[in-house]
């Protein structure tokens, strides 16, 4: 197939003709939880291209027949993923108990959701803080709710998601298949440890020299040297653990 | 089928219909819940709802585990397994698990998953596990049965016996016959080293970001490369060359030392225990896969994100 060489153009083509398939695979996945349907979108293009590149026309199977494996398993992937029980501190649960109740009355007070603007100056919480507490608290619009009440109607809101996501990043895609892992790697740090590494490595920045990044800080470099190893240290046994199935345990 | 041994067994059988299926794993595991053990039950979620119902009042004592998602690549299915292992084993003092063979559509991965149940039985051997793997006749090529007869030591013939298997072969010895000779890759490119990880890491930073890789799959890559960027400099006399760059879409690490290297294909597969490394087995777990071989360059491992 043209996609092998990596040739953009017919990846493209590929993905565009898959779409509409690939959207009816993830309306199956769709049912409430915290996977929204672009992730969903994504890991399915993902699953289409991986199996575009080991698809061999020989085994005589139909090219959708063999993708389609790909594609929901990916899909699965990040469901598992997603779904897993979230464990959170006191300190969160007090938090994300506070914009619930926030929310709440604002919608009974003004009859529509409450921005985040207003949701932090409520709270009293910054907005990483509350984006992160959202993100744990936010459960997707099923996919499959009618579009309108009428009997009779088979169209669902899923049908009328638009998957702009999907379309303009699968050139990286590929890169994203076992993403999940890494998710857990990063979580296993602070955001000074993060900070540190991300800034000394160039990661989504210009490279930083240890001294620099201690000036910044308050900080030696010796002291920002020492910070960065024991990072590199959580990293590494955060690796070396195996991953815990309790997320995919059925009971 | 009574369980009396304090490591590691790996067995299987094959089964034409559900049925069988459940018959068997169901006598295997409450053989094992009588005298004490914990039960483990890993399928994908039509086979757990078979065995569910299989086992009636008996399910809630067996931990009934999804690996719909598990099968992507061996280290990460050997961890998975690992984990599940160790959870249970706080709570029993031995354990049976009866274990689905899953593997992709693709002909050119089954070799991998016959190796992968090779390692296996090495991979935890430390552990009082007794490991019974299932095979579907109706669902799985005959190139995959046939490897199940040289990856398993015993498995169930008839009346229910183990019989021993004629054609068990020397895990790293079938490993080493199945394992495809490592790619040339000309089209990595090599970069100026020193024999500091710190430089090593900043050197890796720079072409991960050159090459447009993700943040978090490039710091997944800085610490597989440390991993085996250290074990250069502390068994291979330091470190001669790294090479970098892409190749079937995959960011690739080269490093090179001119050290003796090893030879065991299970370098890196073995769980984590007293007395061995964890270096490879964490490289292996952050990358797609790692391979080593010996060039004229010297000893090279080869990792691919």
């Amino acid at each position: 197939m043209a996609t092998e060489g990596g040739d953009q153009a017919a990846c493209r083509e590929l993905v565009e003709w898959f779409l509409p398939a690939i959207g009816a695979v993830a309306r199956r996945f769709g049912a409430g939880g915290r996977v929204q349907r672009g992730d969903l979108m994504q890991e399915g293009v993902a699953g289409l291209l991986f199996a575009a590149k080991r698809y061999d026309p020989r085994m005589e199977t139909p090219f959708w027949g063999y993708a389609s494996f790909w594609v929901r398993k990916a899909m699965q992937e990040l469901v598992a993923e997603m779904t897993r029980p979230v464990a959170l501190s006191d300190h969160a649960v007090k938090g994300l108990a506070s914009v619930r109740a926030v929310r709440r009355r604002h919608l009974q007070a003004h009859g529509a959701e409450p921005t985040t603007a207003q949701l932090a100056a409520a709270t009293g919480l910054n907005r990483a803080q509350l984006d992160s507490l959202l993100a744990v608290d936010r459960t997707a619009r099923s996919l499959e709710e009618p579009l309108v009440a009428d009997e009779g109607t088979t169209a669902t809101f899923g049908d009328t998601v638009a998957d702009p996501d999907a379309e303009r990043e699968y050139e990286q895609v590929l890169d994203r298949m076992e993403i999940q892992t890494v998710r857990h790697l990063a979580d296993a740090l602070d955001k000074r440890e993060r900070l540190i590494l991300w800034r000394h490595y160039g990661l989504g920045r210009p490279p930083q020299t240890l001294s620099t990044i201690g000036s910044d800080l308050g900080l030696t470099a010796e002291r920002i040297r020492q910070i960065e190893k024991d990072a590199l240290q959580k990293l590494r046994e955060a690796a070396a653990q195996p991953p815990t199935t309790t997320g995919r345990r059925v009971t | 089928m009574s369980s009396d041994s304090a490591a590691l067994r790996h067995h299987a059988f094959v089964y034409d219909a559900d049925e069988e299926y459940a018959a068997r794993s169901v006598a295997f595991l409450r053989e094992g819940l009588e005298a004490g053990e914990g039960g483990v039950v890993a399928h994908n979620r039509q086979g757990l709802a078979i065995m569910r119902e299989a086992l009636g009042p008996d399910a809630d004592r067996v931990t009934l585990v999804d690996v719909g998602s598990t099968y992507t690549r061996p280290a990460r299915a050997l961890a998975a397994y690992y984990g599940t292992f160790l959870g249970e084993l706080q709570k029993a003092p031995s354990v049976r698990a009866v274990a689905d063979f899953q593997m992709g559509p693709a002909p050119g991965e089954w070799d991998e998953w016959v190796g992968y149940e090779a390692i296996t039985n090495l991979a935890y051997d430390h552990l009082p596990v007794w490991v019974v793997c299932t095979y579907n006749a109706n669902a799985l090529p005959d190139r995959v049965l046939d490897g199940m007869w040289s990856t398993h030591a015993e498995v169930l013939g008839e009346g229910g016996r183990w019989v021993g298997s004629d054609h068990f072969e020397d895990p790293r010895g079938l490993l080493r016959r199945l394992m495809p000779e490592p790619e040339q890759l000309d089209e990595l490119r090599s970069c100026a080293v020193a024999d500091d990880l710190e430089a090593f890491r900043e050197r890796l930073a720079r072409e991960l970001v050159a090459e447009a890789v993700p943040e978090a799959k490039a710091l997944d890559m800085l610490v597989a490369g440390t991993e085996v960027a250290a074990n250069a400099l502390r068994h291979g006399g330091g470190i001669e060359e790294v090479r970098v760059g892409r190749a079937h879409g995959r960011f690739v690490c080269e490093v090179i030392d001119g050290g003796g290297g090893f030879d065991d294909p299970l370098a890196g597969y073995l769980a984590p225990r007293e007395g061995t490394g964890t270096g490879l087995w964490v490289a292996r777990q952050l990358a797609w896969s790692v391979e080593s071989f010996h060039t004229q360059r010297g000893f090279t491992v080869r990792i691919w994100l």
